[in-house]
């Protein structure tokens, strides 16, 4: 196990900024999945850690420096495995040479066995042309598996692979790091994938760390705006913010936010908001129709298009009057733009 | 130890480019007396120079148009229509490139003797250059049309119509098209060959690069710094037609992305065309490929023996004639054309590595020795490499490397290459970047990585790239014509025939070397297995 310590990570693509300054500690046996919108840096932190991008700043991997101003430890001896989005594989080379390459050491009984862990046993003299979109995926796993790693490095790894497959893929992925105690790192845009492999969330936007915290904690307490909508599916209605003590929203007022020097905007959770005779709010209904939990209508609240429980009397094109449960609550749009304009 | 490859790659671009070239600049403009630029004041004075700019102009223009019909339609009718045979004439689209312009040359004057036409004057040099180079233009229309999206054509097909279909698809595939009449032009105004041949079969008639050549052959004769230099100084404007015109065709080269894997046009049916359609593909091979070897055979037959018959017993003769006169010059011709492709491949891979990465900007460097006429970069070579300060110093014990091969296979290697550079590049760009950063991860040493994963995928761009340096290497004359080794080689001995006669020896010779420029390429297929991709 490893723990991974980041402070003041600026990486760059020619002459633009695509990450950083960027501080992040990360415990040793973690599984930790860094989330956001595309482009927002979060394969290049990924290829930070690695030491396959250059970045200023400092990391740390288990107390080793590997990457400050004076020293830079080559990727082959950070003992990290990487999963790559599209795979990475050597398309001239068997999976068995894959495994025989990627760590010279490992006996033909052991690379059997990690081919058994992965599903691929039999399949040792195949070439990734032969293999399917799960196999592929099932042999990059193994290869990152091969050299023994201390921190696992999953770019997307899910990406390419059909519903189904993803469960299957999804639960290997967490047998497999639990029972070799490695700390986890991984890279997604999906809200699903991310809270199947990992315990704790990193909210990427635009370079900048917005948020970090337990799975739990960021979906029932988000800090900002966008990462409930981003995590939790938040619809966000801006409000404006004045000098006053409180801030009107649709949903009444509440007690203005310390920070006013960005835009804020009221967060409705999936759910908070309910339909109710006596509410408030005046929203229309767009659609209704039938989800897992249960009977649902997608309505329009003041231009924002939200899903609201339905008990079978909405109908398409009614008007409705909806309530919250709860105070309503007010978070900031972008904390990362507000920090970039102090 | 990690920089040895580029810093040996470096060491040769200087000495077999970068040097010659600045040489040839200092010396137009730094005399005994010190700074002048004398010399340039004669530039384009003589009314002979304007003479020949305009030949030249004019001939790569019409050149360029011949070459953009004959390879142009050829790669149209081949990868975009149903006609017959259209998958086995296609890869011959690139064929005629094996045969040198000047043996193309001597096979139609040859028909011109037989059939009573002369072969003579600004027409046929234009249509013989312009069959010579036409293989660009197809081989970079054809790449044009690979790398359109099917469902793009069909998606305006299915909306507008055929013909805004057509027009949308010329659009797309016009970079490459104009490209490949830049390589063209490049092509055939730094070419000497071919009008000098003319000049000696027919009337008096001159083109810059001849000229040049002309002027060197003479510069003896001059006394002053400005008559010394004249010929460098004659080529500047060559040389900015040239580097303007790749400057345009690698840019337009660059706009076609092969990277994804798209669906392919859908071939147009020609109906009742589709055989009467088979006549261009056939003039255009038979001008490139089928005149030269049958006259070629011809010569080799006895046919130009007035006192005996043609026949088998005549072929035999003349090949052991030309095993006993010339195997030496055969021989050598092979050893430096294969120690070539290998010197480019050696030499292009570093540098491909590091204008498919950090620096881009080699890609486009590397090109300068195709900007530069060859017979300008043999001049070069012969100013730095036959110079008194060289000779005093290293060949004292290194022994005379001017008069040798090796000097030969490096200028060689010099010239050609760009095609190793481009071709590495491009297939270095085409791979994932994660193919190579997942190996950077493994527990082994960088020379192991690069031999187990980065060469084994580099080689169907790599063993490309030599077959095309190969054939070029057996075919290159202009080098070879300024080169004191150059005169053992069997393009030199054929460029004789011109002159001395020997037509059956040299007809013998020449299809021996076409079967070699045929075979060794067919036999790296075989023993790889692989398709030759990335030539484009």
């Amino acid at each position: 196990m490893s723990s991974i310590e980041i402070q003041n990570l600026v990486a760059r693509h020619g002459s633009g900024f695509v990450l950083g300054p960027c501080d992040l500690s990360l415990a040793a046996g973690s599984r930790t999945a860094v989330i956001g919108p595309s482009g927002c840096g979060k394969t290049t932190l990924l290829r930070c850690i690695a030491g396959l991008h250059p970045g200023e700043g400092r990391i740390a991997l288990d107390g080793q420096l590997v990457n400050d101003p004076k020293r830079i430890v080559p990727p082959s001896a950070r003992r990290i495995g990487f999963v790559f989005q599209d795979g990475g594989l050597w398309p001239h080379l068997s999976v068995a040479e894959h495994l025989s390459f990627a760590s010279p050491g490992l006996g033909t009984q052991a690379a059997e066995e990690l081919l058994a862990q992965v599903g691929l046993a039999g399949r040792s003299r195949a070439r990734p042309g032969e293999l399917s979109g799960g196999e592929a995926q099932r042999l990059a796993l193994a290869r990152a598996l091969a050299g023994d790693p201390r921190i696992l490095l999953l770019d997307e790894p899910l990406h390419s692979v059909d519903t189904a497959l993803r469960g299957q893929l999804g639960v290997l992925i967490r047998k497999l790091v639990d029972a070799r105690g490695l700390t986890l790192v991984l890279v997604t845009h999906d809200r699903d994938e991310a809270l199947a492999l990992a315990d704790q969330l990193v909210i990427l936007k635009s370079g900048k760390v917005l948020e970090t915290g337990s799975a739990d904690t960021l979906l029932q307490q988000p800090r900002t705006a966008f990462g409930a909508a981003f995590l939790a599916g938040a619809t966000c209605v801006p409000v404006s913010v004045n000098g006053g003590a409180t801030v009107a929203t649709p949903f009444g007022p509440v007690p203005s936010p310390a920070d006013r020097s960005c835009p804020h905007a009221l967060v409705l959770l999936p759910g908070e908001v309910v339909v109710r005779g006596d509410g408030p709010v005046e929203a229309r209904v767009l659609s209704v129709f039938g989800a897992a939990d249960g009977a649902r209508a997608l309505i329009d609240l003041g231009g924002h298009a939200m899903q609201v429980p339905n008990d079978g009397t909405l109908r398409i094109g009614t008007t409705v009057r909806v309530a919250l449960r709860g105070a309503p609550r007010v978070l900031p749009m972008d904390r990362s733009e507000q920090e970039a304009n102090a | 130890m990690r920089h040895l490859p580029l810093s040996l790659a470096a060491t040769f671009c200087v000495l077999f480019l970068g040097a010659p070239l600045l040489v040839m600049a200092w010396s137009t403009v730094f005399s005994e007396d010190g700074f002048t630029l004398q010399a340039y004041g004669q530039l384009l004075a003589e009314p002979i120079d304007r003479l020949q700019m305009r030949n030249t102009l004019a001939l790569g223009a019409t050149s360029t148009v011949i070459a953009l019909l004959l390879g142009g339609g050829h790669a149209f009718l081949t990868h975009r229509t149903d006609m017959p045979g259209a998958a086995w004439l296609a890869p011959l689209g690139a064929a005629p490139l094996a045969i040198p312009p000047i043996v193309v040359a001597m096979g139609f004057s040859d028909l011109g003797k037989t059939w009573g036409f002369s072969v003579s004057g600004f027409m046929i040099c234009a249509l013989l250059l312009g069959i010579s180079y036409a293989p660009l233009v197809a081989v970079m229309t054809a790449r044009g049309l690979r790398s359109v999206d099917g469902r793009a054509y069909e998606a305006v097909l299915l909306t507008r119509g055929r013909a805004p279909a057509e027009r949308m698809l010329l659009r797309m595939v016009r970079p490459e098209i104009a490209a490949g009449c830049l390589f063209a032009l490049v092509f055939v105004v730094s070419e000497h060959g071919v009008p000098e041949f003319l000049t000696v079969k027919g009337k008096t008639w001159h083109t810059y690069a001849e000229g040049v050549f002309a002027r060197w052959t003479r510069r003896a004769t001059g006394v002053s710094h400005a008559d010394l230099v004249s010929p460098i100084v004659a080529a500047v404007p060559l040389l900015l037609i040239i580097a303007v015109a790749l400057f345009f065709a690698l840019r337009l080269r660059a706009h076609t992305d092969l990277r994804s894997v798209r669906p392919p046009l859908p071939r147009r049916s020609l109906g009742r065309l589709r055989i009467p359609a088979l006549l261009l593909p056939l003039v255009y091979l038979g001008a490139g490929i089928g005149v030269p070897l049958v006259v070629l055979s011809r010569w080799a037959a006895g046919s130009t023996q007035v006192d005996t018959p043609m026949g088998f017993a005549q072929v035999r003769h003349n090949v052991q004639a030309a095993f006993s006169q010339a195997g030496t010059d055969l021989t050598t011709t092979i050893v430096v054309a294969a120690a070539t492709a290998v010197l480019v491949l050696l030499i292009a891979m570093p540098i491909a590595f590091r204008a498919a990465g950090r620096w881009p900007v080699l890609q486009h460097l590397s090109v300068v020795p195709i900007a530069v006429p060859a017979i300008l970069l043999g001049m070069g070579l012969v100013k730095v490499w036959n110079s008194p300060l060289v000779a005093d110093w290293l060949y004292s014990w290194s022994g005379d490397f001017y008069g040798t091969a090796g000097l030969l296979t490096c200028g060689y290697a010099a010239r050609f290459l760009p095609f190793g550079v481009l071709a590495l590049t491009q297939s270095l760009q085409r791979q994932a970047a994660s193919v190579g950063e997942a190996a950077q991860l493994s527990a082994r040493t960088p020379l192991a990585r690069f031999l187990r994963i980065r060469l084994p995928l580099l080689m169907p761009a790599g063993w490309s790239a030599m077959c095309l340096v190969f054939v070029l290497g057996l075919r290159e004359l202009d080098l070879a014509v300024v080169l004191p080794a150059g005169n053992e080689t069997v393009v030199r001995r054929l460029s004789n025939v011109v002159h001395f006669g020997g037509e059956d020896m040299g007809g013998a010779l020449a299809l021996m070397l076409l079967g070699v420029a045929v075979l060794v390429p067919l036999i790296v297929v075989l023993v790889t297995g692989r398709r030759l991709t990335s030539l484009s």
